[in-house]
C-alpha cells in the first residue's frame, strides 16, 4: 500500500453547493455538465474520511477514479504473489 | 411492504441517509392492530462503547417488556462482560409473554467490534416471539448467513424505499399540498422517489403561493436535491430560526435552556416544539417534549453552513455548550465540547478529573474513545492516568504501569489542590496492578495512605473524592485479602467494609457489590465455612438484583461459595456456583482468581474420586501459579495438592520429583508432609507416611489452617489401618471428626479416600455419629462409577452427523467441512441442524463443548 497521497477523481451526482463543498476543503470542484467532480491528493485515511461524508450528506456517488499510475507494478522479471 | 418484511426473524433496512428507514419502521409500528409490543434503540453517533450499547439495548427491552418496573435500573460497570450482557437480553426477551419487535435505528453508527459480534449471536437466537428490525445506511458486517440459509431474514434496500408517483400523490395529499399531475410527476423524477427530499419539498410546498412554479424551478436545476432543498427550506423560516438552528447545529440533542444559551435570546423552546409541529425535520426525544434533535441531514447541512458562514464563532459556541454540561455533570459531553472548541489540555483535564467515576458509571470504552480523539504528538501528562486505566483494563500491565509512573512524576509536580486526588488515584490503580500480577509485596504498605478520606472544597470535589475514595478502599482491602495473611485480615476487612458503607452512601452499587464480594472471599481466614458462606450469598444476591450475578466483580464471592459447599461436601451445588464463576471470568481478571477456580475445579473431582481430571486441573493452576511473582500463599496453597494427586494415581515417581524441587520452608509445612504421606501410602510404606505427618500432629510443622491436621490424622489413621492397627486407626478417623465437626467439613474425608477407614469405625465408638452419617452418604454417592454427570443424548447421532461433528472444533467453515467430506453444503446445513437439536444447543461453539462433555469427540466413537 502506498502511503503518499494520490490524484483521486469523484464525480457526484447534481452541482454541490457553496455548503455542502465545504465539507471537502482538501477537494477542487468542477461542473461537468450535470455532475460536479472533485480531484485532490488524498492518503488512504482521507480518502475513506471523503467517502464518510458522501454517505452522511446523503450524495449521489458516480465515480471513483485514482489518476496517478499505479506505481507498485512489479517490474518485469519480479513475479509478486498477489 | 413492512408487514411482509417483517414475517422474517429478522429484517434489515439498507439504505442510503433519508430514504425513509425510520419513518417506515414508526408507521408501521403505529398502524392500527399492531399486535406486537416496540422495544425501539437509537444507536447513538459514533458509538464506540460496547456497553453503553449494551445497557441501551437492555433498557429498550425491559421498558417493552414491563420489566423495568420494580427490578433496579441496570447500571454500568468498570469490567464490562459482553457475552453475560447479550445472554441477558436474551433472557429479557424471552420471557416476555406478548410478541416483542426490537428496532434498532442506524446501525451503523455502531462501531464496536464486540458489540457486533454479540449482536449477531443475539440475532441468530431470537426467541420465537421476537423479531428484528435494523436499519443502517450501509450494509454492516454482521454474520447472518445462518438466518438467510434458514430463509429467516428479509431485507430491504433503497430501490423498495423509494416512493412511486402514486405514492408521492399520497404524500403531498396527506401534507395538504395540491399539485397538478405533470407537477407530481416532475417531482418523483427531480427526487427519484428520495424519501427525504420528497419530505423536504412537501414542507416547502405548504403554503407556497406557486407550488406548480416551485416544482418547475426545483426539477429546471442541476443542485443536489438535499441542499437545493434543505436551503429553500431554511430560507422560509425567519430569521431568529434561522440562527437558533445553525448555532445549535453543533449538539447531539438540544433542549431550550442550551439553545438560549448558544443563541443568546430567551424563547428558542417553544421555537423548537413550533419545529417539530412543522414536521420540519426537528424531532423530540422524550415525552415531555425537552429535548429535541435534528434529521442527520439537516443537522450535518446546519453544521457545515455554520462552519461556513460563523467559522469565527464556532470555538466559542462549544465552549459555552461544554460549561452547561460540566454544570449538568454530563462529563462525556462537556470533554467533547471542549475538545472541539480546542482547548486539549482543558479537556485532558477534565477526563482525568473524571476518570474514575466514567469508569464506575460504564464509560471506560467511551472514555477510551475520547481518548483517541486528542491530537497525536501533543501528549498531556494528565491523560497519562486515564491511559493507565485503559491499559488495565485491557491487560496490558506493562504499558500501565509505565503510565502509571508517568502520571505520578505529574502528580508531584500538580497544584496542591489536585495532588492529593492525583496521588490517590495513581496509588490505586498501583494496588490493582500489584495484584494482577501478583506482586503484593512492598505495594500495600505504599498504599495505607488512602484509607484516610480525601479532602475537597467543592460538592464537586467531594463528590469526586468519595468515588476515588471508595475505589480506594475496595482496592486496598482486597489488596490485604488476597495476601490470604491472618495478620492482615482485620485491615482487610475493616477497609472493606468501610468501603461497602462509603459506595452504598454515595450510590455506588457497584463499589458496594466490589466490596462485599472481596469481603466474602476474604471472611475464611476469620471465620467459620458458615459464616463465610452467609456472607459470599449476601454479597451475591446484591450482585443479582444489579443484573452482575456474573459478572467478574462478583467472582471472588462467587468462587468462596463453590469452595466452600465442597468443603461441606455440598458438591453439586459447588459445581453449579463453579460454573457460575466460570462464566464471569470469561473476561480476563487476573491470573490470582483463575488459579482458585483451577484449584477449587481440582478439588471438587478429588472430592468426587475422579483423580485424572483433578490432576489436570491442578496442572493448570500450579502453572499459573508459577506465573505469579511473588504471591507465595497462593502458590503454596496449590503445590500440596498436586503430589498428592499423582501418588493417587499412582504416578509416585512424577511425584516425588515435584517435591524434590521445593525449597526448605515449603518442604517442612504441613500441606507438604501430608503430600509426602500419601506417596508412602500408595509406594506401601504405612510407616514412613507416619512418620511424615508425625510433625504436623503434634503441631511442630507450621500449617495454613486445620483442614491440614484433618487430613494428617486420616493419613494417619489410613497408615495405622495398612499397619494392622485398626484401634490406632479408629483413634485416628474419631480426633479427624472431631476437629471436622464444627465446620462440617466433608471433603478431606473424600480426597484421602477414608471411606473404609470410616466404615470400620464402629457407631457407638464416636461422638460424632451425625456428621459420620452424612460424610458416608456423600462418599457412596460420589463413587467415579454412580455419578454419569450428564444424561446421553434422547437420539444417538447418526454416523453422517458424527462425521459433521468431528469438525466443529476446527475453524473450517461449512462450506469447507463439505468439501472436506466431499458431500454438498446441503447435506453439510442438514447434519448441522439435526445435530444441534439432538444436543439441545443453539450454536457450534456450544455443540463442540456438549460434544465434548458427551466424549462424542473421542476418537474411538468417531470411526
Amino acid at each position: 500500500m502506498d502511503p503518499a497521497p494520490t490524484l483521486y477523481m469523484i464525480r457526484i451526482n447534481g452541482h454541490l453547493g457553496a455548503t455542502v463543498l465545504s465539507a471537502f476543503p482538501a477537494l477542487a470542484p468542477q461542473r461537468h455538465g450535470a455532475h460536479t467532480v472533485l480531484t485532490g491528493l488524498l492518503d488512504r485515511s482521507a480518502l475513506y474520511g471523503v467517502l464518510a461524508e458522501i454517505e452522511a450528506l446523503g450524495l449521489d456517488l458516480l465515480e471513483l477514479r485514482k489518476l496517478t499510475p499505479d506505481r507498485t507494478s512489479p517490474e518485469p522479471g519480479h513475479h509478486h504473489s498477489p | 411492504m413492512l408487514d411482509r418484511a417483517a414475517a422474517g426473524k429478522v429484517t434489515v433496512i439498507s439504505a442510503p441517509a433519508g430514504s425513509g428507514k425510520t419513518s417506515l419502521v414508526r408507521a408501521w409500528a403505529d398502524r392500527p392492530g399492531q399486535r406486537y409490543r416496540l422495544a425501539v434503540l437509537q444507536v447513538q453517533r459514533d458509538q464506540q462503547d460496547a456497553q453503553q450499547f449494551w445497557l441501551a439495548l437492555l433498557d429498550a427491552v425491559r421498558q417493552a417488556t414491563g420489566a423495568d418496573s420494580g427490578a433496579e435500573p441496570s447500571a454500568g460497570t468498570p469490567d464490562f462482560n459482553g457475552p453475560a450482557m447479550a445472554g441477558r437480553v436474551l433472557s429479557e426477551l424471552a420471557d416476555a409473554r406478548d410478541g416483542i419487535t426490537l428496532v434498532i435505528d442506524d446501525l451503523h453508527e455502531l462501531h464496536s467490534p464486540e458489540a457486533l459480534a454479540q449482536l449477531t449471536r443475539l440475532l441468530t437466537n431470537l426467541p420465537p416471539q421476537v423479531h428484528a428490525i435494523l436499519t443502517t445506511r450501509h450494509d454492516v458486517r454482521l454474520r447472518l448467513h445462518q438466518l438467510r440459509l434458514a430463509g429467516e431474514l428479509a431485507e430491504l434496500r433503497a430501490a423498495e424505499l423509494r416512493f412511486s408517483e402514486r405514492e408521492t400523490r399520497e404524500l403531498l395529499d396527506a401534507s395538504g399540498v395540491a399539485l397538478s399531475e405533470a407537477g407530481v410527476a416532475l417531482l418523483q423524477q427531480r427526487t427519484e422517489g428520495w424519501a427525504a427530499g420528497l419530505r423536504l419539498a412537501a414542507i416547502s410546498l405548504v403554503g407556497h403561493p406557486d407550488p406548480e412554479r416551485f416544482v418547475a424551478e426545483f426539477s429546471g436545476s442541476d443542485r443536489m436535491v438535499a441542499e437545493y432543498l434543505l436551503a429553500e427550506m431554511l430560507d422560509r423560516q425567519p430569521s431568529d430560526v434561522q440562527d437558533l438552528l445553525l448555532r445549535t447545529s453543533l449538539l447531539d440533542r438540544v433542549n431550550g435552556e442550551l439553545a438560549d444559551l448558544l443563541t443568546g435570546r430567551p424563547g428558542s423552546e417553544q421555537i423548537l416544539l413550533e419545529l417539530e409541529d412543522a414536521n420540519a425535520f426537528v424531532e423530540s426525544l422524550d415525552p415531555e417534549r425537552r429535548w429535541f434533535r435534528y434529521h442527520h441531514l439537516l443537522g450535518d447541512f446546519l453544521r457545515l453552513e455554520l462552519r461556513r458562514t460563523l467559522p469565527e464563532e464556532v470555538p466559542a459556541l462549544h465552549r459555552r455548550a461544554a460549561g452547561w454540561f460540566t454544570v449538568q455533570g454530563q462529563v462525556i459531553n462537556a470533554v467533547r465540547h471542549t475538545q472541539a472548541a480546542g482547548d486539549w489540555s482543558e479537556a485532558a483535564r477534565l477526563l482525568a478529573d473524571h476518570s474514575f467515576s466514567l469508569t464506575l458509571d460504564g464509560q471506560a470504552q467511551t472514555m477510551q474513545a475520547l481518548l483517541r480523539a486528542f491530537p497525536p504528538g501533543a501528549d498531556h501528562p494528565e491523560l497519562a492516568l486515564v491511559r493507565a486505566m485503559g491499559d488495565l483494563a485491557q491487560g496490558r500491565l506493562d504499558e500501565a504501569a509505565a503510565y502509571l509512573a508517568v502520571a505520578e512524576t505529574y502528580a508531584e509536580a500538580a497544584p496542591p489542590g489536585r495532588q492529593r486526588r492525583l496521588r490517590v488515584a495513581v496509588a490505586s490503580l498501583q494496588l490493582s496492578l500489584a495484584r494482577r500480577r501478583g506482586h503484593l509485596a512492598g505495594v500495600i504498605e505504599q498504599a495505607r495512605f488512602l484509607a484516610s478520606p480525601v479532602t475537597g472544597q467543592s460538592d464537586e470535589d467531594i463528590a469526586l473524592g468519595s468515588d476515588l475514595r471508595a475505589v480506594a478502599l475496595m482496592n486496598l482491602g482486597t489488596a490485604e485479602a488476597w495476601t490470604l495473611g491472618l495478620p492482615e485480615a482485620p485491615d482487610a476487612e475493616r477497609h472493606l467494609r468501610e468501603g461497602a458503607d462509603l459506595a452504598r452512601e454515595i450510590g455506588r452499587p457497584y463499589l458496594e457489590v466490589g466490596c462485599l464480594a472481596q469481603l466474602g472471599f476474604a471472611s475464611l481466614v476469620l471465620h467459620s465455612f458458615a459464616a463465610t458462606q452467609r456472607r459470599c450469598r449476601e454479597a451475591i444476591a446484591l450482585a443479582e438484583r444489579h443484573g452482575w450475578g456474573a459478572e467478574p466483580v462478583i467472582a471472588p464471592a462467587l468462587i468462596m461459595l463453590a469452595a466452600t459447599l465442597i468443603w461441606t461436601g455440598e458438591f453439586d451445588e459447588g459445581e453449579r456456583w463453579l460454573q457460575r464463576t466460570r462464566q464471569a471470568l470469561q473476561t480476563d481478571t487476573g491470573p490470582d482468581i483463575t488459579l482458585l477456580l483451577h484449584q477449587t475445579a481440582g478439588l471438587l473431582h478429588a472430592g468426587r474420586g475422579r483423580h485424572h481430571e483433578a490432576l489436570e486441573e491442578f496442572g493448570t493452576a500450579e502453572y499459573l501459579g508459577s506465573q505469579l511473582a511473588d504471591s507465595q500463599a497462593l502458590a503454596t496453597r496449590t503445590t500440596r495438592w498436586l503430589p498428592a494427586t499423582q501418588a493417587r494415581l499412582g504416578m509416585t515417581g512424577e511425584a516425588r520429583a515435584l517435591l524434590a524441587t521445593l525449597d526448605d520452608e515449603r518442604a517442612r509445612s504441613g500441606e507438604i508432609r501430608n503430600a509426602r504421606a500419601v506417596i508412602c501410602l500408595a509406594e506401601g510404606n504405612p510407616a514412613a507416611a507416619l512418620a511424615a505427618v508425625a510433625d504436623v500432629l503434634d503441631g511442630t510443622a507450621p500449617v495454613l489452617g486445620y483442614v491440614t491436621v484433618i487430613e494428617a490424622h486420616l493419613l494417619a489413621g489410613l497408615a495405622h489401618r495398612q499397619l494392622g492397627d485398626q484401634r490406632a486407626a479408629s483413634q485416628a478417623a474419631e480426633r479427624a471428626l472431631a476437629l471436622a465437626e464444627p465446620d462440617r467439613l466433608v471433603l478431606p474425608f473424600a480426597m484421602t479416600g477414608s471411606r473404609e477407614l470410616l466404615e470400620a469405625l464402629p457407631r457407638h465408638q464416636t461422638a460424632h455419629g451425625a456428621l459420620l452419617a452424612d460424610i458416608l452418604d456423600v462418599l457412596h454417592g460420589s463413587s467415579p462409577a454412580a455419578k454419569e454427570q450428564f444424561p446421553s443424548p434422547t437420539e444417538e447421532l447418526s454416523p453422517g452427523e458424527l462425521r459433521v461433528l468431528r469438525y466443529l472444533p476446527t475453524n473450517l467453515s461449512r462450506p469447507e467441512i463439505a468439501s472436506e467430506l466431499s458431500v454438498s453444503l446441503n447435506t453439510v446445513g442438514t447434519h448441522l441442524r439435526s445435530i444441534y437439536a439432538k444436543l439441545q444447543v443453539r450454536d457450534r461453539s456450544s455443540a463442540v463443548q456438549r460434544a465434548r462433555e458427551l466424549r462424542l469427540l473421542a476418537a474411538s466413537r468417531t470411526r
